[in-house]
């Protein structure tokens, strides 16, 4: 369910974001993915009473927990396939490469929205594991072990600078060479507005 | 005995005085008077249907969400501030300014980045996931000013705030309106 939700939403980048000028749609990418697209059961989805569904017609799909969680405290930046604008670190395709190694593993628990969430342990575990598992299943290290929630607890004690903290653990993926190349994890410069 | 009245109308009136002083004692008036009087008020008391009125009441007390927004929310006009994805929009709606709920008037475009809160929809009671996101890059838009507060944080958690300019990434940090796009079912 959540794969398929992925996948409207590449549809929805490649086709619909792009265009920034008139009226574009912008609503949520079960809006935009037109029904025929995936096969779906009408188990998996509703009708909501709305009056703008009522006569598009579109529906809506229920939502797993950490997809909740997810999208509640980190797509509306980060971007419902987990890529977004220049100035927003992207997690599909790379988030899998800072799990391979002890202090990446970490880093991705004490990044500042991560450890500071009003979420609770058990939360921040399931939803990490699944955005991982989702959005960056093939960089993950074959040996992968799901985060629980009491290592969550410990992680997300500690403060990091986010900066500093983020170009020691890329050097240390480039030194153990678990990168297929050293700028996989770059952060192009953003422009001026 | 003849009338002391000059016009018609008062020896009419005095006339009707006299014979009821002359027949009617003044025991018997305040009897009666007090009569009706209990009778008047002890008219309401009597066991009649009041199922016509009790209705109305009984029909607001059974939407009782636990958002106050849902309960006073509709799902049939997007222009106005009580529209049920509106419960987190802070800013002018751009179904009043020539888009839609979910669209940006001609002229506006849709930030990258939004932010995600949660409405009750009133006729289902279920919970939807409702992007906030601006339509940015022309002036204010200026119709429809709306602000609801469901599951609005202080700026300190700006992923979740709704004072703040949501047009990061956009071609301009010009605000124009606040649309609120359906994400997903919650439960």
């Amino acid at each position: 369910m959540d794969r398929r939700r992925f996948r409207g939403n590449r549809a929805l980048r490649g086709g619909g974001l792009a265009v920034l000028v008139g009226t574009a749609a912008l609503a949520g990418h079960t809006q935009n993915a037109p029904a025929a697209d995936s096969p779906r059961t009408d188990a998996l989805v509703t009708n909501v009473p709305d009056a703008v569904t009522r006569t598009t017609g579109l529906r809506v799909e229920p939502m797993t927990r950490p997809a909740i969680i997810y999208a509640e405290n980190c797509e509306g930046c980060h971007g419902w396939a987990g890529v977004s604008v220049t100035e927003i670190p992207t997690l599909a395709g790379r988030i899998g490469y800072f799990a391979r190694i002890p202090e990446g593993r970490r880093y991705l628990v004490q990044v500042p929205n991560v450890a500071l969430n009003p979420s609770s342990d058990e939360d921040i575990a399931a939803m990490m594991n699944w955005l991982l598992a989702t959005y960056s299943r093939e960089q993950l290290p074959t040996d992968f072990k799901p985060y629980s929630a009491e290592e969550v607890a410990v992680l997300r004690k500690a403060r990091i600078d986010v900066a500093a903290d983020r170009r020691r653990v890329v050097a240390a993926l480039v030194a153990a060479n678990e990168l297929p190349s050293p700028d996989a994890l770059a952060i192009p410069h953003a422009t001026l507005y | 005995m003849k009338p002391i009245s000059r016009s018609r109308f008062d020896r009419l009136i005095e006339l009707g005085s006299r014979k009821v002083a002359q027949r009617v004692s003044r025991r018997s008036f305040l009897t009666r008077c007090g009569g009706w009087l209990i009778a008047s008020s002890a008219l309401p008391l009597l066991p009649v249907s009041r199922r016509a009125q009790a209705g109305d009441t009984q029909q607001k007390a059974k939407k009782t969400f636990s958002s106050e927004f849902a309960n006073q929310a509709q799902t049939k006009d997007p222009t106005q501030c009580n529209y049920w994805r509106y419960c987190s929009s802070d800013g002018y709606l751009c179904a009043c300014c020539g888009g839609g709920p979910s669209t940006c008037p001609p002229g506006s475009s849709p930030s990258p980045t939004s932010w995600v809160g949660s409405c009750i929809n009133p006729d289902d009671g279920k919970t939807y996931l409702i992007a906030y996101r601006d339509c940015c890059g022309k002036d204010s838009c200026g119709r429809c000013s709306c602000l609801g507060q469901e599951g609005d944080m202080p700026e300190y958690r700006p992923q979740v705030n709704n004072d703040i300019v949501w047009c990061f990434g956009a071609s301009s940090m010009v605000y124009h309106c606040s649309s609120a796009g359906l994400v997903g079912l919650a439960e």
